[in-house]
C-alpha cells in the first residue's frame, strides 16, 4: 500500500468509528464550562487581591488601635505584594497564548508565559517574601520592646521563638516555589522549547 | 457577534468539521478517556474562539489551529476540575452494519496502526502527518504551523519515512 491509498483509507468514512455529538447536551455542557473557568478565575482574583486588601486593612486598624508603628510597616508591605500582583497580572494580560493562532506563534507565547512563570518563582524571596519580612522584623523588634519590663532572657526567648517561626514558614514558602519550578515549569519549558526547534 | 450567531457558526462546525478535531484528538493520545476529555477541552476552545472568527483564514486552517493548540498544551492525566453531567458523544466502533463489513474492519484495524504510529511522532510532525492524510495543502499546513512551505515538503518526506518504518509489515513505499 502507497501513501495515496493510505490517504484514501484514512479518509474514507468506513475506517473511521462514526462519532454523533448531541450539540444540545454539547452545548448546554460547554456554558456550564464555561461559567465554571469564569468562577474559578474571579475567586483567585478575588483571593489574591482581597487577602491583600483586608490585611492591609487589618494591620492598619490594629497598628492605629496598639500605636504600633510596625504595623503600619507591615500593612504597607501588604499593599506594596497585592499592587505587585495586580500589576503583573495586567502586564501579562494580552500577552499569552491565543489558540486560534499558528502554533509557532501560540508557542512562543506559551513559552513566554512560562518563563515569566520560573522568573516569579525564582524571584518571589524579593517581591512576595522580602516585603513582609522587613515589616515582620520590625513587629518582631517592637513586641521583644514591649516586654523589656520582663527582663533580657524574657525578650531573647520571644525574639528567638518568633524568628524561628518566621523563618521556617519563609523557608518552606520559598522551598515548594522552587521545588514547583524543577519539577513542573523547568520541564515544560524544556518541551515548549524543543517545540519551538522543531519548527525551525 | 451575538450569541446567536455564535451557536449557529458552532453548530455548522460541528455538522462538517467535528471529524477533524476528532482525528486531532485521536492522534494525540489513544486513552478513551483521555480521548473524551481533550475532545471536550477542543470542542470548548473552538467555541471560544468563534468570536474572533473574521474568516481571513480558511474554517478548517483555524479549526486546526484551535485544535493542534489545545491539544499541545493539553497535559496527559491532567483532569480539569469540572463535572461532566451528560454525555454528548456516541461512538458507532462497528462496521459490521456496513456493507463489506470484512474490508471495513480491516481498514479500522489499519487506520488504527497508524493513529498509534502517528502518536509515536514528535507533537509537531504528527500534526503535520494528521493534516497529509487529510489531504491539506502545503499552503493550508504552513499556515496552521506558522512555518514556510519548503520547509513543510522537507518535514513530510521525513515523516513519510518514519511512518512507513513504523508500519513496517503493513504497508510498503510510504
Amino acid at each position: 500500500m502507497n501513501f495515496e491509498e493510505m490517504q484514501i483509507m484514512w479518509q474514507s468514512p468506513e475506517a473511521n468509528a462514526k462519532v454523533t455529538i448531541d450539540a444540545d447536551v454539547l452545548l448546554k455542557e460547554i456554558r456550564r464550562n464555561q461559567q465554571y473557568f469564569k468562577a474559578v478565575i474571579f475567586r483567585r482574583d478575588a483571593l489574591e487581591v482581597g487577602t491583600s486588601v483586608v490585611m492591609t486593612a487589618g494591620f492598619l486598624v490594629w497598628g492605629w488601635f496598639w500605636h504600633w508603628w510596625s504595623l503600619y510597616l507591615l500593612a504597607l508591605a501588604c499593599l506594596v505584594v497585592g499592587t505587585f500582583f495586580v500589576v503583573d497580572r495586567r502586564r501579562q494580560r494580552g500577552k499569552g497564548p491565543v489558540n486560534n493562532d499558528s502554533l509557532h506563534a501560540c508557542i512562543a507565547a506559551s513559552l513566554g508565559h512560562v518563563q515569566h512563570q520560573i522568573w516569579l518563582l525564582k524571584n518571589i524571596f524579593w517581591w512576595y517574601l522580602l516585603p513582609p519580612s522587613i515589616g515582620l522584623a520590625a513587629v518582631t523588634a517592637q513586641l521583644v520592646w514591649s516586654v523589656r519590663g520582663a527582663g533580657p532572657a524574657i525578650m531573647i526567648v520571644l525574639g528567638s521563638v518568633l524568628t524561628v517561626i518566621f523563618s521556617g514558614t519563609y523557608w518552606f514558602v520559598y522551598r515548594i516555589n522552587q521545588r514547583a519550578v524543577r519539577s513542573e515549569l523547568e520541564p515544560r519549558r524544556q518541551e515548549l522549547e524543543e517545540l519551538l526547534t522543531s519548527l525551525k | 457577534m451575538t450569541a446567536q450567531e455564535q451557536e449557529t457558526i458552532f453548530r455548522r462546525w460541528l455538522e462538517q468539521h467535528a471529524g477533524i478535531m476528532w482525528k486531532v484528538v485521536r492522534g494525540c493520545t489513544g486513552v478513551p478517556q483521555d480521548q473524551e476529555d481533550l475532545f471536550q477541552d477542543v470542542l470548548l476552545q473552538v467555541w471560544s474562539s468563534i468570536p474572533a472568527f473574521r474568516g481571513e483564514a480558511k474554517e478548517t486552517t483555524w479549526i486546526y489551529r484551535v485544535a493542534f493548540n489545545t491539544a499541545l498544551a493539553w497535559r496527559r492525566g491532567e483532569r480539569r476540575r469540572r463535572e461532566r453531567h451528560e454525555t454528548f458523544l456516541k461512538f458507532d466502533l462497528s462496521p459490521q452494519s456496513q456493507p463489506g463489513h470484512t474490508d471495513s474492519l480491516e481498514a479500522q484495524e489499519m487506520v488504527e496502526r497508524l493513529y498509534a504510529a502517528i502518536r509515536q511522532l514528535q507533537k509537531v510532525d504528527a500534526s503535520l502527518a494528521l493534516m497529509h492524510l487529510d489531504g491539506r495543502t502545503y499552503q493550508e499546513m504552513a499556515e496552521v504551523l506558522g512555518i514556510s512551505e519548503n520547509y513543510i515538503g522537507v518535514k513530510l518526506n521525513r515523516i513519510r519515512r518514519q511512518l512507513a518504518d513504523q508500519l513496517k509489515g503493513a504497508t510498503h513505499e510510504l
